[in-house]
């Protein structure tokens, strides 16, 4: 499935946080937002998902969903939003129960997509007996067994500490050349969308605007860890934003 | 040239008070020790017999009460008219809370009402609740049903306006019907905070109770008490008054199984 924003627009009473957006994301790739905090990116992907509606502008899905896809655009969360009172496996079993689904089959797709997230020791473990890193494969794992056409991750490995977080960005790759799945991933971290990334969105501040689109044409399995040329050019776009965003107070 | 000498010292440890620790064999140490000073100081006459009895006294009414039957008498009214009442005003506000927590237009009517209604003290209503409903069980189980009707609504709608917004979005984000946000989301996660509250509600129906005996009963433990009081029979009235204590801390210990029982999800 393909999305296309046009020139999407929100504002929050008087304050424009989002102007005239315009992006297409493709099938098959993954296009990376990046931009100081409270640029907006993450009202974005709500308004993506459809978690939000934009005052003006719209929001198209074109093409139909694979077979199988119980929920088209699935989120992956920062917080990994969890109910801490469902094992792991009833956490990922929550999403498909509102579905006509047979036992067998659900057990299926659990045990699946627990497998596909090593995570299937830790099927009956409650989520404050893991890791944040374990946490949020369960995250991965209950957006996987929808079988969505388009993953919306908003900042999944902000989280975790460096190590974990890398570790599981490997798996997030691995999990692409599998499955070359659709995603809009929003982070603050320039290496991390450099590596994930084929299209990198630059966005400015208040109002939210895309200030720059990176094509990376290097293969995502080809890429090396850093890219110290491509994260300098980024930076230096976002510099003096990132500078001004963190001086200033709240509700200013 | 001579070395320089230095002076070896220990780093002293500092860390240490402001943390509980585990002592099960003090609490009934402490109780022996006050049964023993009770029981002293009432038989060399340093506490006056007119304001405390022998712990054995005490005892032997307890023995008087069981024997006549009266102990069964007395609490069997008591818990009768307690688990009604409680039972009643609890799921009645655990209704009325959640249609307040989750649809703004009963918010919009009920909420203050509950407001003015809530803090008005139950007792004040025991006269105009025996002119309603007599002097018979029915004052008695309405009074207690009223009593935790209105801190059960506001705890429930509480704790409804306090699960973490993120859940209930995840809860949409992947579809799920209004029905199922709310019994899979909502209320497990209010689920803490009414069981709490039941510990408060409970202690409002003993209380409601007594006062409820005392001024217009036969049997009961407050009508116990009563006519204890107004015999001078202070082994009684104490006996009374341990039985209510050991009504609570039975509630008590209730709601602390249910809520390791339902609760497990949050500790081991």
């Amino acid at each position: 499935m393909e999305l296309v924003l046009k020139k999407v627009s929100k504002t929050y009473g008087d304050l424009l946080v989002l102007n005239e957006i315009n992006l297409n994301i493709n099938e098959g790739q993954i296009v990376c937002i990046v931009g100081p905090s409270g640029c907006g990116k993450s009202t974005l992907l709500r308004l993506i998902g459809g978690l939000e509606s934009p005052d003006t502008g719209s929001i198209e899905a074109r093409g139909t969903p694979p077979p199988g896809c119980l929920n088209p655009l699935t989120y992956i969360f920062q917080d990994f939003s969890l109910l801490p009172w469902r094992t792991v496996e009833e956490n990922i079993s929550l999403v498909l129960e509102d579905h006509s689904l047979s036992a067998i089959n659900r057990n299926e797709i659990i045990e699946s997509v627990l497998q596909r997230t090593k995570l299937t020791e830790f099927s009956d473990r409650w989520p404050r007996e893991l890791s944040g890193g374990m946490k949020q494969r369960v995250g991965i794992a209950r957006a996987l067994a929808v079988n969505p056409s388009v993953l919306l991750m908003d900042e999944p490995l902000s989280a975790l500490d460096s190590q974990t977080s890398e570790i599981l960005l490997n798996d997030l790759i691995e999990l692409w050349k599998k499955q070359n799945f659709t995603s809009v991933y929003i982070t603050h971290n320039l290496s991390e969308a450099i590596r994930i990334g084929h299209k990198v969105v630059v966005m400015s501040r208040r109002p939210g605007e895309i200030r720059e689109i990176v094509n990376i044409d290097t293969d995502i399995a080809d890429r090396k860890i850093r890219n110290i040329e491509l994260e300098e050019h980024l930076w230096n776009l976002l510099k003096d934003e990132a500078i001004a965003a963190e001086r200033e107070l709240e509700n200013g | 040239m001579g070395k320089k000498k230095y002076d070896y010292k220990p780093v002293p440890f500092r860390g240490s008070g402001f943390q509980f620790k585990n002592n099960y064999w003090i609490s009934p140490v402490v109780f022996i020790i006050f049964l023993i000073l009770w029981h002293v100081g009432t038989t060399i006459g340093f506490i006056s017999n007119l304001v405390l009895p022998k712990p054995a006294e005490v005892l032997i009414a307890f023995h008087d009460l069981y024997v006549t039957g009266d102990l069964y008498l007395h609490v069997g009214a008591s818990l009768k008219r307690l688990i009604l009442g409680w039972t009643l005003g609890t799921f009645f506000g655990i209704i009325l809370g959640f249609s307040i927590g989750l649809f703004s237009l009963v918010r919009a009517g009920l909420a203050p009402i509950v407001a003015a209604i809530f803090p008005v003290p139950k007792i004040a209503l025991l006269p105009l609740f025996i002119i309603w409903f007599g002097i018979g069980e029915l004052s008695k189980v309405n009074i207690i049903l009223f009593g935790t009707l209105f801190p059960t609504i506001i705890a429930v709608y509480g704790a409804i306006d306090n699960v973490d917004r993120s859940l209930i979005r995840m809860g949409q984000s992947f579809n799920l019907s209004w029905f199922s946000i709310t019994r899979k989301i909502v209320f497990p996660a209010s689920l803490p905070a009414i069981l709490s509250n039941f510990r408060i509600t409970a202690a409002i129906a003993i209380i409601l109770i007594v006062a409820a005996e005392l001024i217009a009963a036969e049997k009961g433990i407050g009508a116990y008490v009563q006519m204890a009081g107004s015999l001078f029979a202070i082994d009684r009235l104490l006996a009374g008054i341990i039985i209510l204590s050991c009504l609570g801390l039975i509630a008590n210990w209730l709601i602390g199984f249910a809520e390791k029982k339902l609760l497990k999800w949050r500790n081991l």
